[in-house]
């Protein structure tokens, strides 16, 4: 059975994952702890471009080994819909191994 | 109080007033649903002249602004908007900013939650006061680009997010900043006074034909914490701490003078302990103990909220029990993909 801590250590190690590689690619002024999962990634937040998203896009899938959709502007809202996309992605996989 | 040089306006149309800090401004219409269909679908039109304008010499001003706020106005490009705060002494929130690199000055928009007196008397004299001699008019919603670009022409399709431009309205200049906080398109134009009327009238009358109508703060702030942007009159008010509302964003950290930068760099060298996460329940919330902002969202039929909650628990995904009882679930957000975000402006 999946327990809270669970939960929240699955999700913890995705965001810090994800957020490390981020800070790298894009050379961001932050530590991993700076930046708010809820903070918007394009536009206002964060302030990235199209060429970041670009960018956001390839770091979640080396990090992670899956594919974005095309039209992925949705998920790309901020960190924490990138991650709930990721979790969901490797509900899928697992579940299709099973 | 200060109240907006379009109030008889605003009254004839129905506007139900509060007060703010000394401040007059719209709390409503008549129609909550209506107000926040309008913003969501089409256009919704509101008078921000509550918030403070200032126009200063680019020559002074940089200086005097970065020793203020957070943010990095040096580093501001021309034409360009920097989203920023400003502080106390202790590194609380105090407003919620725009800086606009605008040529040879700099425009200073300032969305607070004290008394007019004590932004003005932190400005001083190099500061020239717009608040009293301009108005601040709002363009928000998935059609606002409609009624822009009908008023000033098509060059404003091509202003991208955070950045400002001054056009002519009936020979007057009018600022036009691309700057919303609902996640929809967003305008705020300043014009002055002279023009305040014919321009309100213009852009009533356009907001109407793109099938949108007048509306207050009271849904633009449920509008900004469905689209997860910060308010300094809701969370920002009762929270004050801007690391543990998240706005490190807004904070060029390795700068070392600005108000309340000593207080707010000793907390973020000594770590969260708390931290600001979305909560949705299917039953009404409240304000109080850790919710500190609320909002119903009519497009996902719940109510939303953020909550304080210790930063071991902040996370999405989780059930969550409030002091109060009430068990809510911790969300990622923002929760609604905004229908601005499907529009291509240059395709327009």
């Amino acid at each position: 059975m999946t327990t809270t801590q669970d939960i929240i250590q699955r999700r913890s190690q995705i965001i810090t994952t994800f957020k490390e590689e981020l800070i790298r690619r894009l050379n961001l002024p932050y530590t991993p702890e700076d930046i708010h999962e809820d903070v918007s990634l394009l536009g206002s937040g964060l302030g990235l471009d199209s060429l970041d998203a670009l960018e956001i896009v390839l770091c979640a899938e080396s990090c992670f080994k899956l594919k974005f959709p095309e039209d992925g502007t949705s998920i790309l809202r901020s960190i924490n819909t990138i991650v709930d996309f990721v979790i969901a992605e490797q509900d899928k996989q697992q579940g299709g191994q099973q | 109080m200060r109240t907006s040089p379009l109030r008889d306006k605003l009254a004839a149309l129905g506007a139900t007033f509060t007060e703010q800090n000394g401040r007059e401004l719209v709390a409503r219409f008549t129609d909550r649903a209506a107000e926040y269909a309008a913003v969501r679908d089409n256009v919704g039109l509101a008078d921000f002249s509550f918030v403070q304008v200032f126009r200063l010499p680019e020559a002074k001003g940089i200086d005097l602004l970065d020793t203020i706020v957070a943010g990095n106005v040096p580093r501001i490009r021309f034409g360009r908007v920097l989203h920023t705060f400003l502080a106390d002494e202790n590194g609380m929130l105090v407003a919620d900013c725009y800086v606009a690199n605008n040529d040879q000055e700099l425009i200073f928009l300032c969305e607070s939650i004290v008394p007019d007196a004590d932004i003005t008397g932190l400005l001083g004299p190099d500061a020239e006061n717009l608040t009293s001699t301009h108005v601040l008019l709002n363009l928000d919603g998935a059609r606002a680009y409609e009624v822009v670009k009908e008023t000033f022409g098509p060059d404003v399709l091509g202003l991208p997010y955070l950045s400002v431009e001054v056009y002519q309205f009936e020979g007057t200049p009018a600022y036009l900043f691309r700057a919303g906080k609902t996640g929809e398109f967003g305008y705020q134009i300043l014009a002055s006074v002279s023009v305040a009327g014919s321009l309100f009238d213009k852009l009533y009358a356009l907001t109407q034909k793109s099938g949108g109508r007048c509306v207050g703060f009271d849904i633009h702030q449920e509008l900004r914490l469905e689209g997860r942007f910060f308010n300094i009159h809701a969370e920002g008010k009762r929270v004050r701490d801007p690391l543990v509302l998240g706005l490190q964003w807004m904070i060029d950290l390795d700068k070392e003078n600005y108000r309340g930068a000593a207080a707010i760099k000793a907390r973020r060298a000594a770590g969260l302990k708390q931290k600001i996460v979305g909560i949705a329940a299917d039953t009404g919330l409240a304000v109080g103990d850790e919710v500190v902002a609320i909002c119903h969202s009519d497009v996902l039929n719940r109510s939303l909220g953020l909550a304080v909650l210790p930063v071991e628990t902040a996370y999405s995904g989780l059930s969550y029990r409030l002091s109060s009882g009430t068990t809510v679930q911790t969300i990622s957000m923002p929760p609604i993909m905004p229908k601005s975000l499907k529009v291509k402006l240059d395709e327009v």
